[in-house]
């Protein structure tokens, strides 16, 4: 009996949370379907036929959502690559060479990690208006691969320590090069922690405001957060529209989590990753 | 031969992550430093006025106010520990559906905090959701503008902030939970301990270090990644009645409507910088992150 009870408990408090994490997405979607009378008067209701598909009308022709998504697409897209180009390298050297420094290396570059953006965004912007770079994708693509690569390293030099040495050894017996190396043992075997970085590195840059708003002051290169920061500050008038901003604004990023779910959980069970 | 290309091999997979992090880490860090002591505008003034911007920032009113809400907000982290460590404990004798669940608390996370920090501005805005429900049920004297005090502002800040964190804490320490041998577990429901004995005398004592990680990595985390639900919630007021170090350096650079102040905003930001190195040695102390992944 009381096994039961607590058992029902545990549902209900479950069933509570859950309730309150999707809510939001509920609300969001509902809302972005009804006209702005209707959303005053009941904030609350299932939308009324027929939904109103105004808004998102609106978000295409004339927020140019479409280009948005390809800015941040862009940048996030490179942002991955570039970080998974020379973290793999460093990561491979870091798991498996002995040399002298190695360690000495190794924390210099794990305490870059704690140097907060803040800190750096002023000489950063500076810098990055001297190379002609500011209002480009560079700018922000380049300051994301410093900002993450201590962490990838973390992850994947970790990861690649696992790996059998015999494995390497036999791949170079078998006339391997160090490229082939990497690209036929490291990377196939490491795929964990690299497919990890991949979709983690690609939602964070996706879902970043601070960095793309100080540095992308052009419209035609700003991404979604920025021109969603510009939505709900100018358009309090109209907030069906906001609604159906902020809902597309968090449908990619939501995709990819559906999509790659578990693997993200597992790698995040270890702790890896904030 | 073999020797020079394994230095080859160690030097060219290196140098692009060491020169990335020089010029856009360090270098940055260092012009930081420098320029704090100048009364820099970005541009071409730039005369050295010693320690004036760090007087003159901790003699005003704001330093005081920034470390008051610092100090506040921080109290979100044990908050957000305790839910995550009662999620993770509702989830860990799988329960039915338990993936499920697992899958659903993680889902914050993934929305940016841009988002979360206008949806929670909507909510508890005057005439938002949450003071509709509150007029409805007759409680419409606690209807109250919730970010026209700093109080309640920070109230909601944190609400969100837990809120958005439950499922980052829960996922964590489900992963430290599944280090604890499992029969150490069935013995105890073998000699007949209760739930709550096997929650909080077996499965706590043994995740004490994944829960100092916890609780440093989102103390780190409050001091410098509230940007966003700032931004979106407050925009640091009314007046500066929110904001926090992180927040002034923004304010002081690029926010709108204050002039650049650069060589100040870099003096704020190395006050930040010296606060996360403070908690980063207490981190480095208490939790070797390197060597416990593998």
């Amino acid at each position: 009996m009381r096994g039961k009870l607590k058992g029902i408990l545990v549902t209900l408090l479950l069933a509570l949370m859950t309730i309150s994490f999707l809510y939001p997405l509920y609300y969001m979607l509902a809302n972005s379907l009804k006209t702005r009378a209707d959303y005053f008067a009941r904030p609350f209701a299932l939308p009324g036929a027929p939904l109103q598909l105004a808004n998102y009308a609106t978000m295409i022709s004339q927020f140019r959502i479409l280009n948005l998504f390809k800015n941040s697409f862009v940048i996030s897209a490179l942002t991955v690559v570039l970080l998974l180009a020379a973290g793999t390298f460093a990561s491979y050297v870091f798991a498996k060479y002995r040399f002298k420094g190695r360690s000495a290396l190794y924390v210099a570059v794990m305490v870059t990690m704690f140097i907060p953006s803040q800190v750096t965004i002023i000489p950063l912007y500076v810098l990055f208006s001297r190379m002609g770079l500011v209002s480009t994708y560079w700018s922000v693509v380049l300051s994301y691969v410093a900002l993450f690569l201590p962490e990838c390293i973390l992850l994947m030099t970790a990861n690649f320590r696992g790996i059998i040495d015999e494995l390497l050894e036999a791949a170079e017996i078998d006339g391997c090069g160090y490229f082939q190396k990497i690209w036929n043992v490291v990377l196939p075997m490491g795929r964990a922690a690299v497919f990890l970085s991949i979709i983690f590195y690609f939602i964070t840059s996706w879902n970043d405001l601070f960095t793309p708003m100080i540095f992308l002051q052009s419209m035609e290169k700003r991404t979604v957060m920025v021109a969603l920061a510009t939505l709900m500050g100018r358009y309090t008038g109209a907030p069906t529209l906001q609604f159906a901003g902020l809902l597309l604004a968090a449908v990619p990023a939501l995709a990819v989590y559906i999509v790659f779910q578990r693997q993200i959980i597992r790698g995040l069970s270890v702790g890896a990753i904030k | 031969m073999k020797k020079r290309r394994i230095v080859l091999q160690i030097v060219f997979s290196l140098l692009p992550v060491l020169l990335v992090l020089a010029v856009f880490r360090v270098y940055p860090i260092a012009v930081a430093v420098i320029k704090s002591f100048t009364n820099w505008d970005g541009l071409y003034r730039s005369d050295f006025i010693g320690l004036r911007n760090y007087v003159s920032f901790i003699q005003s009113g704001l330093f005081w106010m920034v470390l008051r809400n610092t100090l506040i907000l921080l109290a979100n982290v044990p908050l957000q520990v305790f839910a995550g460590l009662v999620v993770a404990l509702l989830l860990y004798e799988k329960v039915k559906g338990w993936r499920v669940y697992r899958a659903v608390i993680y889902i914050p996370q993934i929305i940016s905090a841009v988002i979360i920090g206008f949806l929670f501005k909507i909510f508890f805005g005057f005439n938002g959701p949450f003071n509709a429900v509150l007029r409805a049920v007759g409680l419409g004297r606690l209807a109250i503008e919730w970010f026209g005090n700093s109080y309640t502002a920070l109230g909601v800040v944190i609400f969100a902030v837990v809120w958005f964190s439950i499922g980052w804490q829960a996922i964590v320490i489900l992963g430290g939970m599944s280090a604890i041998p499992t029969s150490v577990f069935e013995a105890a429901v073998l000699d007949g301990a209760s739930y709550w004995q096997r929650a909080f005398k077996i499965v706590v004592p043994m995740l004490v270090r994944v829960l100092e990680f916890c609780i440093i990595a989102s103390g780190v985390w409050t001091l410098t990644q509230l940007f966003p639900f700032l931004y979106a919630m407050t925009r640091g007021g009314p007046g500066f009645e929110t904001s926090t170090l992180d927040y002034m350096v923004y304010l002081k650079s690029f926010g709108l409507g204050f002039g650049s102040d650069y060589g100040m905003a870099t003096a704020i930001a190395v006050l930040l910088l010296l606060l996360v190195l403070a908690f980063t040695l207490i981190e480095m102390r208490v939790a070797n992150r390197a060597d416990d992944w593998s």
